[in-house]
């Protein structure tokens, strides 16, 4: 997962369709992510020469969005579902439990890139609720205490 | 009608046709995001495999949404000669390779799974759909084609009435359109209610070109996913929609902004509009009318204020999505300055009924104020999530009991939140309101783009407005003060109460502070405290039974309860004491205890020790309060 980051000419080419003043950006944006899991950091000098902008305009924009990343994801990405029906069947005890157990807040990853929790939107699935996502996958009709199964099983990388 | 879209769809419909009458039995896998949650790809694949393995001559294809998202997955079956379909529901991964066996190979039916008959005379204990408690009453208009059609096949949308709206705006003028959807009285799904006729006519009458469309399909509040099932269910009638609209404003180009967390509406969205331009029905020259349109499918990033329409365009534009202040309005400066229409999703789905039927039948499906039919999600403390179309006019208990199946085994309806984190909230005793406009008005709320939640007993009305708070807070773009200091100190006051340290004047502040926020810029911050204020009005003895004698009524606040041993001598003991996170269960030489200090009140241990553990109010007796609080 931690490859070097992409050369400038391989980022040049990926964004080479994108113009300026066409609403490109987040496509852009999107692009690289979807490439290589996160926006590195040359990406957002090589975007802005792309779209004829500053990189601060381009860096400014893309971090006003909560799904950019800037870091590599981890391993094991959980997002925890913030949704109404998933609070109101108790998940933000889940929330609580699941911080505990893997010794970080929401937005936080491990030292060794292994895994990580978000905070995650409602989609509508709230049959499920109360519910996490391990990779996108749905881990639905939560207790608190399957919830720190999985997570236990997270931390220890079973 | 315009020659070439004639041939167009009578091509789409000498294909559908010939593809029900090939007399194979046919088996449509729902695969929407509802569904997929429930193990519909598995359920699709395995269905595939088994009648492959078989040699079962079936065709196994997709479809979108029927609703009954509590039971998904869904599957239709339509026999061989095509006399009947019936709609099955939990056929789950597990379950389907037995399904097929039954239904394809043995060529029976299944009746513990069936939900209803779709088509065709109706058996013993299967209903017909009509008559499912769920359906009944129900208008499906708009979701007429959601679960019937493969979203991804544009034939089928075409063959079924499809883009004869379309075909019938391009026989008016474009006044005469505007005309014909200002009559039938369609006002804008996003919660705002103001009549998309009008809207068009803005974009008609302003001078300045380009001039484009967006639709917004950001629906980013938390609880709705009506938009995402159309989308995912039936893309085409949103752009025929958009089609419509272009025709009516003289827009050449627009925009679909659908959030990010709606990946396979995005897909589905993108293959719909490759399909149509395929067609010849969006590029230059649309079938030979001489109208041009494109049309961009843009995916969000993660943000709530982009389904505010100046953030939304101010995303596209390529900036840090916040709003800005109107006017000018987006008919004056919209995208890149210049003239843009933005309507809903279900706004721009409804116009191609409007112009395929007319405005009267549009508008006679029931007399109330509120014209056309709505589509709502229910979700929350009940036992049937699922999406809706109906009339305005229902009440929100029939909604509840009738279509919600009522509230979950063990729970009691506390309240409900009639559309979105800045609708507001409303107790039990006004279940009986209409769904309609005007009565949320009244209350200084608002009934909002159609995801209704009920919450019961268990859930602590200063929580809720933590959470709904919260949640503004941080998607408050950050541009101005009083929005995003407003809400910061809100949930900084709310957490305080909920930690068991509100003080009398607490009340006074939040209440203030619902005065303050209405001068926000947008209306992210001038509803970001609806629910604090409806609250207060509401279940005001909450707060005051939390603040003056720390006791939570609803018995969650962790800051007010505690957990205790129950029964030293249970024997789930170590079973709870293993699975607490944050070993607050100890066993010391005087037995089984507690350490407060250690407990996050997340409830574990009651889960596997139910009677080993109870919860008790943190402070027995009552905190005496100072006389004059400050």
């Amino acid at each position: 997962m931690a490859a070097a980051e992409p050369s400038l000419e391989e980022l040049r080419q990926l964004v080479a369709e994108f113009r300026p003043n066409r609403g490109h950006l987040l496509p852009a944006l999107h692009k690289v992510q979807d490439t290589y899991g996160y926006i590195p950091r040359r990406a957002i000098e090589v975007i802005a020469r792309q779209l004829n902008t500053t990189p601060a305009l381009v860096f400014g924009a893309m971090s006003f969005y909560s799904e950019f990343r800037q870091h590599p994801p981890a391993q094991t990405e959980i997002a925890w579902c913030s949704g109404p029906t998933c609070r109101i069947l108790g998940g933000d005890r889940i929330r609580e439990a699941l911080e505990y157990t893997l010794g970080l807040p929401l937005g936080g990853h491990s030292d060794d890139g292994r895994y990580a929790l978000h905070l995650g939107q409602c989609n509508g699935t709230c049959s499920e609720a109360p519910q996490v996502w391990v990779n996108g996958k749905v881990v639905g009709k939560l207790t608190v205490a399957e919830a720190i199964r999985l997570a236990r099983r997270i931390r220890e990388g079973a | 009608m315009n020659p070439a879209l004639q041939s167009l769809i009578a091509r789409a419909r000498d294909a559908y046709e010939g593809w029900l009458a090939n007399g194979r039995p046919k088996v449509n896998v729902c695969i929407d995001t509802s569904s997929l949650a429930r193990g519909a790809d598995e359920t699709l694949r395995i269905i595939r495999e088994t009648a492959a393995r078989e040699g079962i001559d079936a065709d196994i294809g997709i479809t979108g949404s029927w609703g009954f998202c509590w039971l998904e997955p869904t599957v239709t079956v339509r026999t061989a000669a095509g006399t009947r379909t019936i709609l099955y529901g939990n056929v789950t991964p597990d379950r389907a390779e037995e399904f097929v066996r039954r239904v394809l190979i043995a060529g029976e039916e299944f009746p513990e799974l069936a939900i209803a008959v779709v088509d065709g005379v109706s058996s013993e204990g299967i209903v017909p759909l009509a008559e499912h408690p769920f359906m009944r009453g129900q208008v499906r208009r708009l979701m007429a084609n959601c679960g019937v059609i493969d979203p991804e096949n544009i034939d089928h949308y075409l063959a079924r009435g499809g883009y004869e709206g379309f075909a019938r705006a391009l026989e008016l003028t474009p006044e005469e359109i505007i005309k014909e959807v200002l009559d039938s009285g369609l006002g804008g799904r996003g919660g705002g209610g103001f009549p998309t006729g009008r809207k068009w006519d803005f974009l008609r009458t302003a001078t300045a070109e380009p001039k484009y469309l967006v639709c917004n399909a950001d629906e980013g509040d938390p609880g709705a996913w009506v938009n995402r099932v159309l989308m995912e269910s039936d893309p085409q009638l949103i752009i025929e929609g958009m089609l419509i609209a272009a025709k009516a404003t003289g827009a050449r180009e627009g925009y679909v902004y659908i959030r990010y967390e709606y990946p396979l509406a995005f897909q589905r969205m993108k293959t719909a509009v490759a399909q149509a331009y395929e067609r010849g029905l969006l590029g230059t020259n649309i079938c030979g009318s001489g109208l041009d349109f494109d049309l961009i499918v843009f995916r969000g990033a993660g943000s709530y204020v982009c389904g505010e329409e100046t953030g939304l365009m101010s995303s596209i534009d390529g900036y840090r999505g916040m709003p800005r202040i109107k006017p000018p309005f987006p008919a004056q400066a919209g995208l890149w300055n210049k003239p843009t229409n933005v309507n809903n999703v279900e706004s721009y789905a409804n116009a191609p009924l409007i112009l395929r039927h007319g405005a009267a039948w549009w508008s006679s499906v029931s007399d109330a104020k509120d014209k056309g039919t709505k589509m709502f999600t229910l979700s929350g403390a009940i036992k049937q999530m699922g999406c809706i179309e109906i009339p305005f006019g229902y009440t929100v208990r029939q909604l509840l009991e009738q279509y919600g199946g009522g509230m979950r085994d063990g729970s009691v309806l506390k309240g409900f939140q009639p559309g979105g984190p800045l609708s507001g909230i409303l107790p039990a005793s006004e279940i009986d309101l209409p769904v309609a406009l005007d009565p949320y008005r009244e209350r200084g709320m608002f009934l909002g783009s159609g995801g209704i939640i009920f919450f019961d007993q268990h859930t602590s009305v200063v929580d809720l407005c933590t959470y709904f708070v919260g949640f503004a807070e941080d998607e408050s773009c950050g541009r101005c003060t009083t929005c995003h200091g407003g809400t910061q100190r809100a949930v900084e006051i709310l957490r305080r109460m909920a930690a068991g340290g509100g003080r009398e004047s607490d009340l006074d502040k939040l209440e203030e502070l619902t005065r303050t926020l209405v001068w926000s810029n947008c209306l992210h911050g001038q509803f970001a405290l609806t629910t604090v204020k409806l609250a207060l009005r509401y279940f005001r003895d909450e707060f005051e039974t939390v603040i003056r004698e720390k006791r939570d009524p609803a018995g969650v606040l962790a800051g007010l309860i505690r957990y205790e041993i129950a029964n030293p001598s249970d024997p789930g003991l170590p079973d709870a004491a293993e699975i607490c996170p944050t070993n607050a269960i100890v066993e010391t030489h005087q037995g089984w205890t507690v350490v407060d200090e250690l407990c996050i009140r997340c409830g574990a241990c009651r889960e596997v020790a139910p009677n080993a553990l109870k919860v008790t109010d943190r402070f027995a007796e009552p905190v005496p309060q100072p006389a004059a609080a400050g």
